[in-house]
């Protein structure tokens, strides 16, 4: 390989007395790309973070920055810029001095220092506020203020601790669409560290999840959403919760298929191995089709309640086993709203894990292999 | 039977702080609520929405005004004399008590036998999954299962009415969904009649059969959800209720070569022909110096002959994409359930069909039409 990282962990170990944070954790950023780290709260997401900017010592493996190896350099020599969450601001500094504070150890002419400032403060919605003492600003703005600073400074690596955190929900949604652009003009590369998964989609190019100290699934958001590694993973993306039925494959006739209360789901691309194998059959909410109760091979449902989620529209059903199932569907299609349905699933959306392992099967259409 | 359980008549709240100017916190807010409905009192924070749950409860004074529950004034009574079941955010469990005795506290009250007491408790255990941990005390539990707790410990009694403050703020995301629905199945089956106070639009929309939406202590719309969807009162509704919000762009109408047109920033002009809109709205368009023209993001129509805007991010989210763009010295946002192909920086035509148009008085922002159909404005009194 040619192409210099800009950022590479290799094997990065790390425990707090008998608790082990990290093991063994390894990856590449390429320069000037996104990387979201993504787990839920106590995965070792921010210790990671802080182990790539030398604010926390690893026990073993190293990290490099743009090709070198930065593992003993202290954290103010790597080149990282750094907004983490609680990210003291200097209190006896207002927001134009907080963001302008490395530009001026960089000992940037004035003028442009100014421009500088301003032109981050107003991407990110602070530019009214840059005369404010940080104690005069809102969580949410503090957050952006620490924020423009790391940007400011256009360091080769950025690291970012869930800065859209605190910020309102409308907010934080314009922002998610103005960071990548804001990151890309910068051509930093990009560490982002968030527990929202739609946050983790619209913003990686690829997502590390971190489970445990582990790094579980490493890819793209549409690969991680499609053919995520295990349950654990599949249930942290998508809203609604992908639904989860314990199934065992057996063989009729040619071909594999799965009963779902009294229903027969085909498995047209499973192996023989899971013939017999306790297994969850996954389908997210979107793969459902509401269809009339007699449709054939739709699961005969009888629907409890509709909530609408955003622009969808959330059906709540009970199998005949007794067994909850939610399908989703844009609010402007129409659909039977209570009493006896049928869910149809679309095969394309059906996934199958070992229920032991929990680990997702790999049917073939997965790899992209055609069948006839 | 009366179809109403619940109304405010005309109800005021004022606060009177020490040494610093009255607040008024509710303003002749007025609203019935029927009997088996589910209504849900939305806004951001300070809009006045507690203030009024509080008054219902009878936890604060009415400071002008009357609230008549089942059709009797309820001024000076007591709480816990209203029949009035509550879940409030904060409003703690009891520390030493386990979970299960937390939730069946209100049940001793009404004297039922063990059977049905256990029933019950199973009942609602189940429907919040808190069955295996209904041994355990407060303390040890998270933030999530100690607001189903509180949450299990309303929904078990029975009252006339049931007050729900913040109910779902602290739920595990992954449980929201299913328990939404439970939820909603629950209240529906047991024909209980509840009053949800939420900042949180997507739980507004999900449980409540009406919403009053609140701001600055007033009252702004109340009415189904659909209904203020598609036609919001005012530009605060419409900008509010929605995610993500409408867009809003500034234009002045005029009429030209036989179509109305309305001339927005950076030259755009959007044209449609002159009978698309009402002659009576329509001269109020050219009459108004400026309007506010409002479009969902799921009704911008991307790849549709019409005008074009420049794209700076577009992002998929699993069963979404969200297509932002630049228009008319504008961000615009497109969401569509499909995949869209587009790429950052790429040029798209985009389409304002009429029927997708809600526009409001710049000025104080009034709602003037939806869809082409004007609003019909209520005779002054």
């Amino acid at each position: 390989m040619s192409v210099t990282a800009g950022l590479s962990v290799t094997s990065l170990s790390k425990s707090f007395k008998d608790l082990q944070v990290l093991d063994k954790v390894t990856f590449d950023v390429p320069k000037s790309e996104t990387l979201v780290l993504f787990g839920p709260s106590g995965a070792g997401k921010t210790v990671l973070l802080r182990c790539i900017a030398g604010a926390v010592d690893a026990d073993s493996g190293t990290v490099q920055i743009d090709g070198d190896d930065v593992t003993q350099v202290p954290p103010e020599s790597r080149g990282v810029g750094m907004a983490f969450q609680n990210f003291a601001l200097f209190p006896h500094m207002n927001a134009f001095e907080n963001i302008a504070s490395p530009l001026r150890a960089q000992r940037q002419p004035r003028l442009s220092l100014a421009e500088t400032v301003d032109s981050v403060a107003r991407l990110l919605k602070i530019d009214h506020v840059l005369d404010h003492a940080p104690r005069e600003l809102s969580n949410g703005q503090k957050q952006r203020t620490a924020l423009a600073r790391a940007l400011a400074a256009e360091p080769g690596l950025l690291l970012l601790d869930d800065p859209l955190r605190n910020v309102d929900a409308k907010l934080r949604f314009e922002m998610r669409l103005e960071l990548p652009r804001l990151l890309a003009d910068r051509q930093a590369t990009v560490v982002y560290v968030t527990q929202d998964y739609k946050e983790a989609m619209a913003l990686g190019d690829r997502i590390a999840v971190l489970d445990q100290g582990r790094i579980v699934q490493i890819g793209s958001a549409a690969a991680i959403y499609r053919r995520p590694a295990n349950i654990t993973i599949a249930k942290l993306f998508g809203d609604p919760v992908i639904n989860l039925l314990e199934v065992v494959p057996e063989r009729e006739k040619q071909a594999i298929s799965v009963q779902v209360s009294n229903q027969q789901i085909m498995l047209p691309h499973a192996a023989d191995d899971v013939i017999g194998r306790p297994c969850m059959l996954g389908i997210r909410p979107e793969d459902i089709a509401i269809t009339a109760p007699d449709v054939p091979a739709a699961v005969p449902v009888s629907i409890e309640a509709e909530t609408p989620l955003n622009e969808k529209i959330v059906s709540l059903a009970i199998t005949q086993r007794g067994r909850e199932l939610l399908a989703s569907r844009p609010a402007d299609v129409a659909s039977p709203s209570a009493g006896a349905a049928g869910f149809l699933f679309n095969g394309d959306g059906v996934m199958l894990f070992d229920r032991e392992s929990e680990r997702r099967i790999d049917m073939q259409s997965d790899s992209g292999k055609k069948t006839a | 039977m009366s179809a109403s359980i619940l109304e405010l008549q005309d109800v005021n709240k004022v606060y009177r702080p020490m040494r610093r100017e009255p607040v008024h916190a509710v303003r002749d807010f007025s609203l019935t609520v029927n009997r088996g409905e589910i209504v849900a009192l939305l806004g951001s924070s300070g809009c006045g929405k507690t203030s009024v749950l509080r008054m219902i409860a009878g936890f604060e004074e009415v400071s002008a005004g009357a609230i008549r529950l089942g059709g009797r004034d309820i001024h000076g009574l007591a709480p816990a004399k209203r029949g009035v079941a509550m879940a409030f955010e904060g409003y703690s469990l009891y520390p030493p008590l386990t979970l299960k005795e937390n939730i069946a506290i209100a049940l001793k009250s009404q004297g039922i036998g063990r059977e049905q007491y256990e029933a019950k408790v199973r009942t609602i255990a189940q429907l919040l999954e808190i069955e295996d941990i209904l041994g355990r005390y407060p303390s040890s539990v998270s933030a999530g299962q100690q607001q189903r707790v509180s949450l299990g410990r309303a929904l078990i009694r029975e009252a006339a009415l049931h007050l729900l403050d913040e109910p779902m703020g602290q739920l595990e995301p992954q449980l929201r969904a299913v328990l939404r629905g439970r939820i909603k199945h629950f209240i529906k089956e047991q024909r209980l009649t509840a009053i949800l106070v939420t900042h949180d639009q997507t739980e507004a929309n999900a449980l409540a059969d009406r919403i009053a939406v609140m701001e600055e202590g007033r009252l702004q719309q109340f009415d189904t959800p659909e209904e203020i969807k598609a036609r919001p009162a005012n530009l605060f509704t419409g900008t509010f209720i929605g995610e993500p919000p409408m867009n809003t762009l500034n234009a002045t109408a005029r009429l030209e070569d036989n179509l109305l047109k309305f001339h927005l920033e950076e030259d755009v002009v959007l044209g449609y022909p002159e009978d698309a809109f009402a002659t009576g709205l329509r001269d109020r368009l050219l009459e108004l110096e400026q309007v506010t023209i409002g479009v969902r993001p799921h009704a911008v129509k991307l790849g549709e002959q019409g005008v074009s805007a420049k794209v700076y991010a577009n992002q998929w989210l699993g069963d979404q994409s969200h297509v932002a763009m630049h228009f008319a010295g504008s961000n615009l946002i497109s969401v569509s359930h499909e995949h869209v192909p587009v790429v950052t920086g790429a040029t798209v035509d985009i389409a304002f069909p009429v029927a997708e148009l809600h526009l409001f008085d710049s000025r104080n922002g009034t709602a003037l039409s939806h869809g082409g159909d004007p609003v019909e404005v209520p005779p002054v009194t």
